[in-house]
């Protein structure tokens, strides 16, 4: 090269010389792939170019050397130069004298190399400027940790290199540390700390060519800073990521360089048009380069596959650089020193945190305890930590193992319920794909790992959008009403959608709806919603979910793009829209599930997908459901000729031979269609097992926990007071009612189901007192025991507390919505005995009580009662003699 | 040139779009904007707690055609946008005196 180029000091030659060896590098990268022998040959092309304007326009300084030298810095420091990439140049001198001598000279060198179509940068500083801190800017500090001597006074350049920029970064060292992990994160930040971009730029974006760069800074930093050595930062690093990290800066490169020849430009994203072409050129997969394809040159079969390919090496490099940046930034004693500090007291008999990191107490134990695995992104999950670089090995053993395969069915579920409702789920989830375990667990997710799916408004890859669904989830959770600025105005769209959050009975259902529904979409399947129905399936086999709660997933997976469709489609103000989205929701508990899942799921597809407007529309369609759906109940009875026969063919094989289709027909008859949505068909066979008996036993009392709470089951023939007498029981106990449901069927046999919570804790400490309390509620009903008698006491003793949260008594009576009754609905402070208060009234004043829908949210009572008096709607004189009462009393 | 706005209902958005496609209306502006005519709203209960449905979500879309093409867009929208009910919207028209394309400083019909 050196001969080929003697003498090139017309600008016409030099124009020459630079174009020719720029189409000879492109074409030996069209013809090898190569990326790192262009980043060579480009720097050395401006290299030759630099050094003969040096000698032609600063011939004195030949002769006479002066104190002053020319410097590489950046991309061209580290001889890296991408074939569009910019040059910096750093111009130093012993004082600012010689930068007056020399300043027409340089301007005149800058021109010649902007005549070549160069992009340069560059910067003039004295030996004393380079060894100064500076805080406000510390890119040019960060800078210099590649300079690379040109030409001129060598000596200076030693003086900078040896000793003036060693002695800022011993000095220093901190600061640079702190300054870079601050840029790098705010870096981050910009592509919402996610690899997984539909069209990454990698560049800049995590994972990128500039995390690569850091991750050499930090290792400089600390080299130089403790034993004045600048040799090649990579050595520092841990040999594993080294052997990782190393291929994928080699792709990386290969991909860049091809990027910016085939747009001709210092561009940096790739997208979708750049990715279809660099899997057809089978970029970054020469022969031997691509560890996966056991070193055979064999190009990826599609474009989904290249940019699996591209995403498994920069997540390599993410992972390095979070470490890295964690490893090298200063604890201090400062508050974010004593916070993390703090958080080792989060360490338990298994395992052990330091400095946010999760360590196993003792690191073989994995292999031998499976369940430890899930327990450590449990303690992830809850406390948003991090995995310690042993913990990784350890469970990558283990996986490898297949430890995994050892947990029981259940035991998984167990821990991965509360690995998905904890508040760092999204992390816990996606530190177990980085890991292996959540393909181990569930092979089903694998169809989407690093997925591409090409669609306009989607920004991330599929498995990525189904993390963040479940990230904006728990961000929605954690929005407080009270934490609003203004707490007088009206409340946000997402406030509102978080008080529905926080009333779910089992999140853990809709976490688990949000992680799989769309893992159809790497599936064969046509239709994307059937695949995740049918990898869902399997999954809820394997971990053995009860049936209910396969019936809940099944249907938000089936359904999740209902709400949207409706939301887009349909005229969300028309009654008729309303009433053929109720139908299909059918209980409220599915509806607030399914508006949360559109919520997370829409929010999920790029950050500006969700308007306010859109949320606005959301929650009215919710709204506008929830109130049809309570409102509607008497109107939709199950009737011999439709429902009631195909309800029937489903409870049917659930129940004795001896039961007929006609007895389950008629005892549905009648019913509200709420009841079947409500009840699973096995409830529903065991009610009409005990309805059958009511001819011997005129009360059928069912008792059982549930979770937290416990559920009473109550089927009689109905009759005045029935509702009141029952909650006076329950209440004479100290229970809590914060569920109930009663219904009636054309036979008048009353089904009554109460959800309560027991203050007293007295089932809990007394078992056998259930069966005194299930005794009770068959004499007082039975008429053998009075009610007052049982009540004396227990309402005075309880009334006396005084309540967190006041709220306001509100009654509306609404003649309009039920073709048969009148809907009484109450909003008013819960308390014990509310529920057989507000029942007597309306027992006393000769109200039926045809449907009751109870709720509590908080210390708020919600109730709804579907009233008539001698089998019609109330007359306004009895409905103004109900509020009237009611404001009395409550 | 005319401008046409035309504010409608947001589940009419998909028919009006397709039906602008049609003619050859390829460009368009949407914004999700919130507003009344005539219909006024109403109020909704949820839980005990009044709702003013007073401003209702509404969908606006502006396209400036050239002036042999407005009639055929505005037909075009009234046939998609029309349900017969109160608040299918309205759509405006007015005169555009030139068009100018950034990229390359075209002008007039060409610029649309």
């Amino acid at each position: 090269m050196e001969n080929r180029n003697r003498g090139l000091i017309s600008a016409f030659s030099l124009s020459d010389f630079y174009a020719s060896e720029s189409l000879r590098i492109q074409q030996s990268f069209d013809g090898t792939g190569d990326g790192l022998a262009v980043l060579r040959g480009r720097s050395e092309v401006v290299d030759t170019a630099v050094a003969s304007l040096y000698r032609h326009y600063f011939s004195s300084q030949l002769d006479q050397p002066g104190k002053f030298c020319m410097l590489a810095l950046g991309g061209y420091g580290r001889r890296e130069l991408f074939p569009h990439s910019d040059i910096d140049l750093l111009f130093l001198t012993e004082s600012s004298a010689e930068q007056a001598s020399q300043r027409m000279a340089i301007a005149a060198l800058l021109r010649e190399l902007w005549d070549l179509r160069l992009r340069v940068g560059h910067s003039v500083h004295t030996l004393a400027e380079c060894g100064r801190l500076y805080r406000q800017n510390l890119e040019f500090n960060v800078a210099l940790l590649d300079c690379r001597y040109l030409a001129g006074d060598p000596e200076l350049f030693n003086r900078l290199h040896d000793d003036v920029y060693p002695h800022l970064v011993s000095r220093d060292h901190q600061d640079l540390f702190r300054n870079l992990a601050e840029i790098t994160r705010a870096r981050h930040r910009k592509y919402d700390d996610t690899i997984f971009h539909l069209e990454p730029n990698l560049k800049d974006g995590p994972g990128g060519l500039r995390d690569y760069h850091v991750c050499r800074w930090l290792a400089r930093i600390s080299a130089i800073a403790k034993h004045k050595v600048w040799g090649p930062p990579e050595e520092l690093w841990p040999a594993a990521w080294r052997a990782e990290a190393g291929p994928a800066w080699e792709f990386l490169c290969a991909t860049r360089c091809f990027l910016h020849f085939f747009r001709e430009r210092d561009d940096n994203q790739l997208s979708y048009e750049c990715q279809d072409e660099a899997c057809a050129r089978g970029i970054g997969f020469q022969r031997g380069a691509d560890p996966d394809c056991g070193g055979t040159w064999l190009p990826p079969p599609s474009p989904e596959d290249w940019m699996r390919a591209y995403f498994r090496r920069v997540r390599s490099i993410c992972q390095l650089t979070l470490r890295l940046l964690d490893d090298y930034t200063p604890a201090g004693t400062g508050l974010y020193g004593l916070f993390q500090n703090w958080r080792s007291r989060l360490s338990n008999a298994d395992f052990s945190v330091l400095r946010e990191k999760v360590y196993f107490r003792q690191p073989a134990v994995p292999a031998q305890d499976p369940a430890l695995v899930l327990r450590l992104f449990e303690i992830v999950a809850r406390h948003g930590l991090e995995v310690s670089r042993e913990a990784e090995r350890a469970v990558a053993e283990a996986v490898a193992h297949g430890v995994t395969n050892l947990l029981e069915s259940g035991v998984v579920w167990n821990h991965f319920r509360q690995i998905l409702c904890f508040p760092a789920a999204a992390k816990a989830l996606r530190e177990m794909n980085r890991l292996g375990v959540l393909r181990a667990l569930f092979p089903e997710f694998q169809a989407i790992d690093s997925l591409v799916i090409r669609d306009f408004f989607h920004r991330y890859t599929v498995d990525e959008h189904s993390f963040m669904t479940i990230q904006n989830l728990h961000a929605l959770s954690r929005r407080k009403l009270r934490d609003r600025p203004n707490p007088d105005a009206a409340p946000e769209w997402e406030d509102r959608l978080a008080e529905i959050l926080e009333e779910l009975e089992q999140p853990e259902l809709l976490y688990l709806a949000l992680l799989f529904h769309d893992v159809g979409k790497g599936m064969e399947t046509p239709d994307h919603v059937e695949g995740s129905r049918q990898a869902v399936e399997a999954i809820m086999t394997r971990i053995e979910l009860a049936p209910p709660d396969r019936t809940t997933v099944r249907f938000l997976i089936v359904n999740h793009l209902e709400m949207s469709t409706t939301l887009q489609r349909r005229d969300i103000f028309e009654t008729e829209t309303v009433r053929a989205f109720a139908e299909k929701v059918e209980t409220t508990e599915r509806l607030k599930m399914l508006s949360l899942l559109t919520y997370a799921d829409i929010k999920s597809v790029n950050p500006e997908a969700l308007t306010p407007w859109k949320t606005e529309l959301l929650w009215r369609l919710y709204a506008s459901t929830a109130n049809h759906l309570a409102r509607s109940a008497d109107d939709e009875r199950l009737t011999l000729a439709v429902a009631s026969a195909s309800a029937a063919e489903r409870i049917l094989p659930l129940l004795t031979p001896s039961m007929t289709r006609e007895k389950i027909e008629r005892f549905l008859e009648g019913f509200p269609r709420r009841y079947l949505a409500a009840h699973s068909p096995e409830e529903v066979a065991l009610h009409l097992e005990r309805a059958e008996r009511l001819a011997s036993a005129p009360t059928q009392v069912q008792l059982k926990a549930q979770g937290s709470l416990h559920e009473l089951t109550v089927i009689t023939q109905d009759r005045p007071f029935l509702f009141a007498s029952i909650t006076g029981t329950l209440a004479a106990w100290g229970m809590s009612i914060v569920k109930a449901d009663a219904f009636a069927n054309a036979a008048g046999v009353v089904l009554d189901t109460f959800r309560f919570g027991d203050l007293y804790r007295t089932l809990e400490l007394n078992p056998s007192e259930a069966e005194r309390l299930k005794s009770n509620l068959v004499d007082v009903l039975g008429g053998r025991m009075e009610l007052a008698k049982l009540l004396s006491g227990r309402l005075h003793a309880t009334q006396t507390r005084k309540p967190k949260v006041t709220i306001l008594t509100k009654l509306r009576l609404d003649d309009s919505s039920s073709s048969h009754s009148t809907l009484l609905e109450l909003i008013t402070q819960d308390r014990p005995g509310l529920l057989y208060q507000v029942s007597s009234v309306l027992a006393e004043l000769g109200c039926n009580i045809e449907i009751a829908l109870i709720d509590t949210e908080g210390e708020k009572a919600i109730d709804v009662f579907y009233l008539t008096a001698q089998g019609r709607k109330l007359s306004p004189e009895l409905q103004a003699a109900i509020e009237k009462v009611m404001f009395a009393k409550l | 040139m005319k401008k046409i706005e035309a504010i409608i209902q947001p589940s009419r958005f998909d028919a009006v779009k397709d039906a602008l496609h049609e003619i050859g209306v390829e460009g368009m502006t949407v914004l999700e904007v919130r507003g009344h005519g005539r219909q006024k709203g109403h109020t909704e209960f949820y839980r005990g707690n009044e709702y003013k449905v007073d401003l209702l979500p509404k969908i606006k879309i502006e396209m400036v055609v050239p002036d042999a093409l407005a009639e055929q867009a505005v037909q075009a929208i009234l046939r998609a946008a029309k349900t017969g009910k109160i608040g299918d919207g309205k759509v405006f028209l007015t005169h555009v005196d030139d068009a100018i394309r950034i990229r390359n400083d075209e002008r007039g019909d060409a610029a649309l």
